[in-house]
């Protein structure tokens, strides 16, 4: 009984976070409409629709300090009909305030133990400000607002993972497709039994390629069926930063607008739960350092509401995600500085070469600590983390208009392209995203200066590594170099590894690895192939890192193993 | 499988002895999975005792899965010494854990008898490569004493469960949870660079 109580409780708890996250969204759209001067009774009957469904649910639950939550905010809406614009602020601020400790409550069911005096002091503030004289409103906004941390941006990915919502649909195909297998395995079983007792009939051959041929068929129509499992709507994660872009705003006494372009692009669930962690670091960015102050964007002939876009959109079987802000662009002078003193040459740099340095360790050009930006975290976590998805991150941005960040990621993480290559007797797999290029390796483009190996490659030199010693394999032929050269690019760092055998690039099914294998950093993952071989994928930034701080050995003679490579 | 001809009868005999026992573990894994233990007594613990070199060891039937034969161990690259790579168990990846290693042996390469004793514990997933699978005991609590000093030392000290006295032999059960919680920590904190 227990325990169907607590999966009532879980159901209850999926059911409604949502919901209330939903309904602070609304929100947040109502403040906008009662600002542009609407009177937006449409949204107020959905936030009222979403409150009264959280409200029953939870009494059914007997979640009694929820129900009555739910009910004052009810009552906050039902008062909202003529009141003055900072009449409305307070309203819609106390609504958002009200989402926050309702999404907490609603979280600790989860654990048994919902606090009801964290209830009933809001229900208490709600009392008074509707029965208090309408002056009684504007003190309401003097109270602080929780910003930076508010709950319902707050609530990270945990929704992303666990449960997956499957359509009725989905499960009526799911089910006809395993039909499908059975009784194709049941056909090859009555052709193995025949087969068996030695009974050829003509004719068998073809049979047993027809039933494998729809075997197949189906196998990949069940795959592609549970991978739309796995997808969901980005919008879900970009709602988020409504409220979260709000208060950053009001952190700052400004108005900043999200607008959010795409939001039903599906995506896999492993990738959204991921996303929230970067964006916010570059959202957070591009309000402290992008966005000017309501003056200057005055002083400079643009509005002076802020505006940070989120968009996504599917392009070539990958989603890009873009945020943009129009604010004053990266600082390129600073960056220039930046760069002179770590020692590049700005000069012979282009543009967006120059733009692009950002995502380099270390490269933070903020002159001051606040608390939007600062934080020790750089842009180059933010690449490493898109790249760790198989993604790809870029910026542009114009001095004076503002800057775009995009993000080029795969729709799902569990299902990726990748080369299988062959060194000695092993066999890899390396993402595709990581590949620039794959060609012969011939002596007469290869040069050893000090035991650094280099491959010429589209008129640059590229460091290189030997697979073989590199990830350990017991080789009999210690070769001076290999047949094949594949050129990595992970981050702003490129390495080639020289390999025996290339087959062609195809899709693979991810495997997570146990932490008991942790310590191979160079290994990211694991695939099957045909015969059930397993096969490991190569973790390429770790790959490319090693491979650049890896000796090879001296040109006509090879070392012995042990020696062969040297790791910083 | 089952339409091979039997030409002797001992051939018979020997698959008939194989069947019943795969039987009986069959049977012990059904009761453990529904929670039942040895219906004749409240205090008995089943285990699945294996052997490595020529010392037995036993982990609970509760952990256990299934057995299998050796099957093609991919080696991934900068593992720990006692993990010997990694099998595909029907599409998962498992990880294989080097018993010899493990308790502090030199690795061999595994022989006909060696089998992988597939283990879960904690929602963790291993095979443990055995040189080979023993019994299956059920012990009371009254048989199993209290560890002793003669455990190899790689066995980590709380995992142990105690040692049971079978006839002559002495036979070490061990908790595979704690075992390998405490490998998997081990590794993760020093990996090898």
């Amino acid at each position: 009984m227990d325990e169907l109580f607590a999966s009532l409780v879980k159901d209850f708890v999926d059911e409604s976070k949502p919901i209330v996250q939903e309904i602070s969204a609304r929100v947040l759209e109502l403040e906008g409409t009662w600002v542009a001067g609407g009177d937006g009774k449409a949204l107020l009957r959905a936030i009222r629709g979403g409150l009264h469904t959280v409200k029953g649910n939870s009494a059914m639950m007997g979640l009694a300090p929820i129900e009555r939550m739910a009910h004052a905010l009810e009552d906050v809406c039902a008062h909202a009909g003529d009141l003055s614009p900072s009449q409305r602020s307070a309203e819609a601020q106390i609504l958002l305030d009200g989402c926050d400790v309702l999404v907490g409550l609603i979280q600790s069911a989860l654990g048994g133990d919902v606090d009801a005096h964290k209830a009933d002091g809001f229900v208490e503030r709600v009392r008074t400000l509707l029965e208090a004289p309408v002056s009684a409103f504007a003190q309401t906004e003097v109270r602080p607002v929780v910003a930076n941390g508010s709950a319902v941006a707050a609530v990270d990915a945990d929704e992303t993972r666990g449960s997956a919502r499957i359509e009725d649909r989905d499960v009526d195909e799911l089910l006809e497709l395993t039909g499908e297998t059975i009784v194709g395995q049941t056909e090859l079983l009555r052709l193995h039994n025949r087969l068996a007792r030695g009974q050829f009939e003509s004719g068998d051959v073809v049979l047993m390629d027809q039933v494998l041929t729809d075997l197949g068929r189906t196998a990949r129509q069940m795959r592609h069926r549970l991978l739309r499992v796995r997808l969901a709507p980005i919008g879900t994660l970009f709602r988020r930063f409504g409220r979260y872009v709000r208060d950053l705003g009001r952190e700052r006494g400004q108005s900043i607008e999200l607008v959010i372009e795409g939001g039903e692009t599906a995506v896999d669930r492993a990738i959204i739960g991921r996303l929230y962690e970067p964006l916010v670091h570059i959202v957070r960015n591009a309000v402290a350092h992008g966005i000017e102050s309501a003056e200057e964007r005055v002083a400079r002939g643009k509005p002076a509401q802020a505006h940070i876009q989120l968009g996504a959109r599917l392009r070539e079987g990958r989603v890009q995600i873009s945020v943009s802000d129009d604010g004053r662009g990266l600082d390129m002078k600073a960056i220039a500085a930046k760069a002179e003193a770590q020692g590049f040459d700005s000069a012979s740099l282009g543009d967006r070469d120059m733009q692009r340095l950002i995502f380099q360790a270390g490269f933070s050009t903020a002159t001051s600590v606040t608390n939007l930006a600062g934080r020790g975290v750089g842009l180059d976590v933010v690449a490493s983390v898109v790249q760790s998805l198989g993604g790809g991150i870029d910026v542009d941005s114009t001095t004076g208009q503002g800057t775009v960040f995009t993000l080029d990621l795969p729709v799902t993480v569990s299902l990726q392209k990748a080369l299988i290559f062959g060194v000695d007797s092993e066999t890899f797999a390396v993402p595709a995203g990581f590949i620039l290029d794959t060609m012969e390796s011939r002596e007469k483009d290869m040069q050893e200066i000090n035991r650094v190996l280099l491959v010429s490659w589209r008129n640059d030199f590229v460091r290189a590594a030997d697979a073989g010693r590199l990830l350990g394999c017991q080789g009999l032929a210690q070769a001076w170099t290999r047949p094949y050269a594949i050129v990595l690019q992970a981050g702003n760092k490129r390495g080639a590894l020289l390999v025996d055998w290339l087959s062609g690039v195809q899709e693979i099914v991810v495997k997570p690895l146990d932490e008991i294998l942790a310590g191979c950093r160079m290994i990211a993952g694991a695939t099957v192939l045909g015969q059930g071989r397993v096969v490991p994928i190569l973790d390429c930034i770790e790959v490319v890192r090693r491979a650049n701080h890896t000796l090879a050995p001296e040109r006509p003679a090879p070392l012995p193993a042990e020696e062969n490579y040297h790791v910083f | 499988m089952s339409s091979e001809p039997m030409d002797s009868n001992g051939i018979a005999r020997r698959r008939s002895e194989k069947h019943a026992a795969f039987l009986a573990f069959a049977e012990a894994l059904l009761r453990a999975s529904r929670g039942e233990q040895d219906p004749t007594s409240m205090d008995t613990r089943q285990f699945v005792t294996f052997f490595v070199r020529d010392h037995e060891f036993g982990i609970p039937i509760l952990q256990c899965r299934e057995i299998i034969r050796v099957s093609t161990i991919t080696r991934i690259p900068e593992s720990p010494a006692h993990v010997r790579g990694v099998v595909n168990l029907r599409g998962r990846v498992l990880p294989v854990v080097d018993m010899r290693k493990q308790l502090g042996f030199e690795a061999l390469q595994p022989t006909s008898k060696a089998r992988l004793l597939v283990v879960e514990a904690a929602g963790r997933a291993f095979a443990l490569l055995v040189d080979r699978i023993s019994r299956i005991l059920k012990l009371s609590s009254a048989e199993i004493a209290l560890a002793t000093g003669d455990a190899p030392s790689t066995l980590v000290g709380n995992s142990l469960l105690g040692t049971a006295r079978i006839e002559d032999s002495a036979i070490l059960l061990f908790d595979i949870e704690q075992t390998l919680g405490a490998a998997s920590s081990a590794a993760a904190s020093t990996p090898k660079e």
